[in-house]
C-alpha cells in the first residue's frame, strides 16, 4: 500500500470496462461521433475557462471531470445530457472548490456567447462566416429569462455530475510535477517549460483520454520527454524516466498519444468543416438520424 | 593534562605517553587493515554483480555534468533499483463509480441534529455493519451544491488518519437533493461524555484524549485543511478509547500565502481572538485557539469561555489573558474591529515570558507544564501559539502521570446507541453566507463596572454596538 501523502499525487483511473462502454454508445451513438464531441466539449470547456478568467489549473480539472463524466455504462450518454450543460456545471463546480469560485450567472453568459452561431469565436460551433456587420447582440446576450432557466438546468447537472462520480472531486493535475521534475534534471531552459506545459494542456483534449487512463507523474514524463527533443535540449543519459517511476512501454504509449493530438485535431477541423459539432442532445439526435438516412439511401 | 591521581614522576610519564603513541599508532593499523578489507569485499562484490548483470551498463552513469550529478543517496538508491530490475513505485489507483442508493441501509434511530444535517444511526443491509448516516442539509441554495457540504466531502476522503472519522462512501436518495454521507460509527460524542460524568477526566486521560485531538489536527495541517470548527462537540469516540475528529462542515484547504477567507468560522466559545477582531487572513492558529479551549473544557468539564456573543466573548478572551498590548500582539490593532477597541490606558505590565502564562488560580490542578502548553494555546498573538506539531512534543506530555493507554481508557454507557443524544447547549458554528457584523468593541473596557448581567464580561463591562 502506497503512503497516504500519494493521494495528492494521483487520480482515479477508469477501468477496462468503463473504457470499452461508454453510456453513449450503449445509445447508438456512433464512436466516432461521440470522440469529436468530447473532443469539441473539451475545447468549449478551455475557452470558458479563459473567458470566465479561471487559471488553468481550473480548467484543466473540469476538462477531466468533463472526461471521466461520459465513461462506462453508469456515465452520461450523449443522447441524455447536451455537452454544453455537463461541460458548463464541470466548470462551475470546479471553480467553487477552488480559491477563484465564480458565479452562476457569470458561467452563463459565457456559454451563450461561446455557443452563439453569430458571434461564437469556436471553429465547431459558428457556421456562418463572419459577416460584414458585427452580429448583433441577441444572438450571443442571455436573457433574463433564459437566465432563469439555465441556471436550473446548471445546478441540476452540476448534482448529476457529482452522483456520478459518488462525489469524490479529486483531480490531480501533472502540470506542477513537471516543472518539479524539470528543476530535478536540471533543465532550465524556459521554452522546454513551455513546450511541457503546452502538450500537457494539448493531451486534455486527447482522443486516448490520456488524463484517465494515466497518472500525472507519466503524462509529466512524457511531455518532457517530447518537449527536450523538439528543443534540442540533452537529458541526462540513461533511463531516466524510472527515477519518476515510469517504464519505458508506457513512456513509449504516451510519447505517441500526445503528437497524435496534433494530427486528430487537424483531421476534425477538415471533417466538420462544413457543419456544427452538436452540443446539445437534439442535434446529436438529429445527427444520428441524418447518418441513418445516408446508409439507407446508399 | 596530568590528573591528580598521576604519577608525578617524569619518568612514568614518559612511559604512559609512550604507551599511548603506541596504542595510537596500532588503532590506526587496524583501521587502515579494516579499510582495505573492506574495499576488497566492496570490489568483489562488484565484479560479482557486474559478472551477473554484465558490464556495467552506461546508464550507471546518471549526468554529463558533474555538477548536476544527484547526490549520493539518490545515486544509491538508484543503483539499488537497478539491480533489482528497477523497482516503480506505483501509485494508489483509485475509480469512481456512481452513488449507491440510501435504501443499502436500514435506519435504525436518530442520533442528533447537527449544524450541516441529521445524523443518525443505521445498518448496511449487505453486510450488518452499523453505521453513521449524515443527511445533508440543501436548503434550495442559489449557489446549487453548497460548497460547504462539497469540502466536507473532498477534505474527509482525502483525510484518512486514525484520528479523523472514516467517511466510507456517499449514498444518495430518490430526490435531487437527498445526499447522505456514511461514515463509521462511534458511541459517544466528548461534550455528552463530559456533560454525563460525575467527575472529570484524570489527568492521564485528558492526555490521552489531546494527544488524540491534536495528532489528528497536525495530521489535517499537514494536508493543508483548516478544520475551523474543533469543538468538544465534534469529537467522536467510541468505547475502545479512541477519538475522532468530525464535523468538517466548515474545513477547508488552505495555500500559502493564505487565501482571503471569512471570518465567520469556528462556533463562538472556541472561536480566537483574531477571528472576532475580523482578521481576513488568518492561518491554522485558530484550530490551535479551539484545542487550548477543549483543554480547559476538559479539566473542568466546563466550557471555558461561554461568550453571549461576539463582544461579551472577546471580554471573556481578555478577562482570562489579559488585555492585549504591542508587545504581546504585535499589530493587532490594524485588526478591522480593534479600531473600536478601546483599551485601559494602564496597559497590563508586561509580565515574564511571551506568550505571558495565564492566571495560576483559574487551572489550580493543572501542572507547570499544563500551564504553559494552555498559555501557549491561548497566547491572544496567533504567532505565539505551538503548532499542532510542536504541541505534541510539549512536555506536558512527556512528564507524569503519563498518558493512559487506549485499552485501559474507561467506557460508558452509549448515548448515541440507543436513544437520541441530548441536545447541546454549543451554539452552533456560523452559517455561511451571512455578512461578517461589524462590531463595535468601544466598550469592551472601561465604563462602570457591573453584575454579572448579560451585557457584562467578566470585570468589564460592555456596551453593545
Amino acid at each position: 500500500m502506497a503512503p497516504n501523502g500519494l493521494k495528492h499525487l494521483s487520480n482515479a483511473l477508469a477501468t477496462p470496462d468503463q473504457l470499452s462502454n461508454s453510456s453513449s454508445s450503449i445509445d447508438n451513438v456512433p464512436s466516432d461521433l461521440e470522440t469529436s464531441i468530447r473532443c469539441a466539449g473539451a475545447q468549449l470547456t478551455q475557452a470558458a475557462g479563459i473567458l470566465l478568467h479561471l487559471s488553468q489549473d481550473i480548467i484543466a480539472q473540469a476538462i477531466v471531470m468533463f472526461t471521466r463524466f461520459w465513461l462506462g455504462a453508469d456515465g452520461g450518454s450523449l443522447r441524455i445530457y447536451s455537452v454544453k450543460d455537463v461541460s458548463a456545471a464541470a466548470l462551475y463546480l470546479t471553480a467553487k472548490l477552488s480559491f477563484q469560485p465564480t458565479s452562476p450567472r457569470s458561467v452563463l453568459n459565457v456559454y451563450t456567447f461561446l455557443l452563439s452561431q453569430d458571434a461564437s469565436p469556436l471553429w465547431f460551433v459558428r457556421q456562418r462566416r463572419a459577416p460584414e456587420t458585427p452580429p448583433s447582440p441577441e444572438t450571443y446576450i442571455l436573457s433574463e429569462g433564459g437566465y432563469q432557466s439555465a441556471r436550473l438546468i446548471l445546478l441540476r447537472t452540476e448534482t448529476v455530475i457529482l452522483r456520478t462520480f459518488g462525489f469524490d472531486t479529486h483531480v490531480a493535475l501533472p502540470h506542477t510535477i513537471a516543472l518539479t521534475y524539470l528543476q530535478t534534471l536540471g533543465v532550465t531552459k524556459p521554452a522546454v517549460a513551455q513546450r511541457v506545459i503546452q502538450h500537457l494542456n494539448a493531451a486534455l483534449l486527447s482522443p486516448q483520454l490520456l488524463y484517465v487512463t494515466h497518472q500525472p507523474n507519466a503524462l509529466a514524463v512524457a511531455a518532457i520527454y517530447l518537449a527536450s527533443r523538439e528543443e534540442e535540449v540533452k537529458l541526462v543519459d540513461g533511463e531516466w524516466w524510472e527515477v519518476f517511476d515510469v517504464d519505458r512501454e508506457e513512456l513509449g504509449f504516451l510519447v505517441v498519444g500526445m503528437k497524435s493530438t496534433e494530427g486528430f485535431m487537424r483531421a476534425e477541423v477538415s471533417r466538420w468543416k462544413n457543419k456544427a459539432i452538436p452540443m446539445v442532445v437534439d442535434e446529436v439526435d438529429a445527427e444520428i438520424e441524418r447518418r441513418r438516412m445516408m446508409e439507407e439511401g446508399e | 593534562m596530568s590528573s591528580r591521581w598521576a604519577n608525578d614522576d617524569p619518568e612514568t610519564e614518559a612511559i604512559i605517553a609512550q604507551q599511548k603513541r603506541e596504542k595510537e599508532l596500532k588503532k590506526r593499523a587496524k583501521a587502515e587493515k579494516q579499510r582495505l578489507e573492506d574495499a576488497n569485499k566492496a570490489q568483489a562484490r562488484d565484479a560479482k554483480a557486474s559478472a551477473e548483470l554484465g558490464p556495467p551498463t552506461k546508464r550507471r552513469r546518471l549526468s554529463n555534468d558533474p555538477d548536476a550529478r544527484p547526490d549520493d543517496a539518490e545515486v544509491v538508491r538508484i543503483e539499488k533499483e537497478q539491480q533489482k530490475q528497477s523497482t516503480l513505485l506505483r501509485f494508489p489507483v483509485g475509480e469512481w463509480g456512481p452513488c449507491r442508493h440510501v435504501d443499502n441501509f436500514e435506519r435504525l434511530n436518530h442520533i442528533e441534529e447537527g449544524s450541516y444535517g441529521w445524523v443518525s444511526r443505521a445498518r448496511d443491509i449487505s453486510t450488518g455493519e452499523i453505521v453513521a448516516l449524515k443527511k445533508l442539509k440543501l436548503d434550495n441554495s442559489p449557489d446549487g451544491f453548497p460548497v460547504t457540504g462539497l469540502r466536507e466531502i473532498q477534505t474527509l476522503l482525502e483525510a484518512r488518519h486514525q484520528n479523523v472519522v472514516y467517511l466510507r462512501e456517499v449514498v444518495m436518495g430518490n430526490k435531487m437533493d437527498d445526499v447522505f454521507l456514511v461514515m463509521d460509527f462511534h458511541e459517544h460524542d466528548l461534550k455528552a461524555l463530559l456533560d454525563e460524568m460525575r467527575e472529570p477526566f484524570l489527568p492521564s486521560e485528558i492526555k490521552t484524549v489531546l494527544l488524540q485531538v491534536v495528532g489528528g489536527l497536525e495530521f489535517l495541517h499537514s494536508q493543508w485543511i483548516m478544520h475551523r470548527d474543533l469543538k468538544t462537540s465534534n469529537l467522536l469516540m467510541n468505547n475502545r478509547g479512541e477519538l475522532k475528529i468530525a464535523d468538517f462542515g466548515m474545513a477547508r484547504y488552505f495555500g500559502d500565502p493564505p487565501p482571503k477567507l471569512t471570518q465567520l468560522v469556528v462556533t463562538l466559545w472556541y472561536r480566537a481572538p483574531e477571528l472576532l477582531l475580523g482578521a481576513d487572513k488568518y492561518g491554522t492558529e485558530i484550530d490551535m485557539w479551539s484545542i487550548g479551549c477543549i483543554f480547559g473544557e476538559l479539566l473542568t468539564k466546563e466550557p471555558l469561555l461561554q461568550g453571549k456573543n461576539e463582544v461579551d466573548q472577546v471580554s471573556k478572551i481578555f478577562a482570562l489573558t489579559g488585555p492585549p498590548n504591542s508587545e504581546t500582539w504585535p499589530g493587532f490593532r490594524s485588526l478591522p474591529n480593534a479600531k473600536s477597541l478601546r483599551l485601559p490606558s494602564t496597559s497590563a505590565p508586561s509580565s515574564a515570558g511571551n506568550p505571558p502564562l495565564l492566571p495560576r488560580s483559574r487551572f489550580p490542578y493543572l501542572t507547570n507544564a499544563g500551564l504553559s502548553l494552555m498559555s501557549g494555546l491561548l497566547a491572544l498573538n496567533p504567532a505565539s501559539r505551538p503548532t499542532a506539531r510542536q504541541c505534541l512534543d510539549h512536555k506536558y506530555f512527556k512528564e507524569d502521570p503519563r498518558p493512559k493507554p487506549r485499552e485501559m481508557f474507561p467506557t460508558f454507557p452509549s448515548k448515541a446507541g440507543m436513544e437520541k443524544r441530548r441536545r447541546h447547549h454549543t451554539p452552533e458554528a456560523p452559517k455561511r453566507g451571512q455578512e461578517a457584523p461589524e462590531l463595535d468593541f468601544a466598550g469592551v473596557f472601561g465604563g462602570a463596572p457591573g453584575g454579572d448581567t448579560g451585557e457584562v464580561g467578566a470585570g468589564f463591562s460592555l456596551r453593545l454596538g
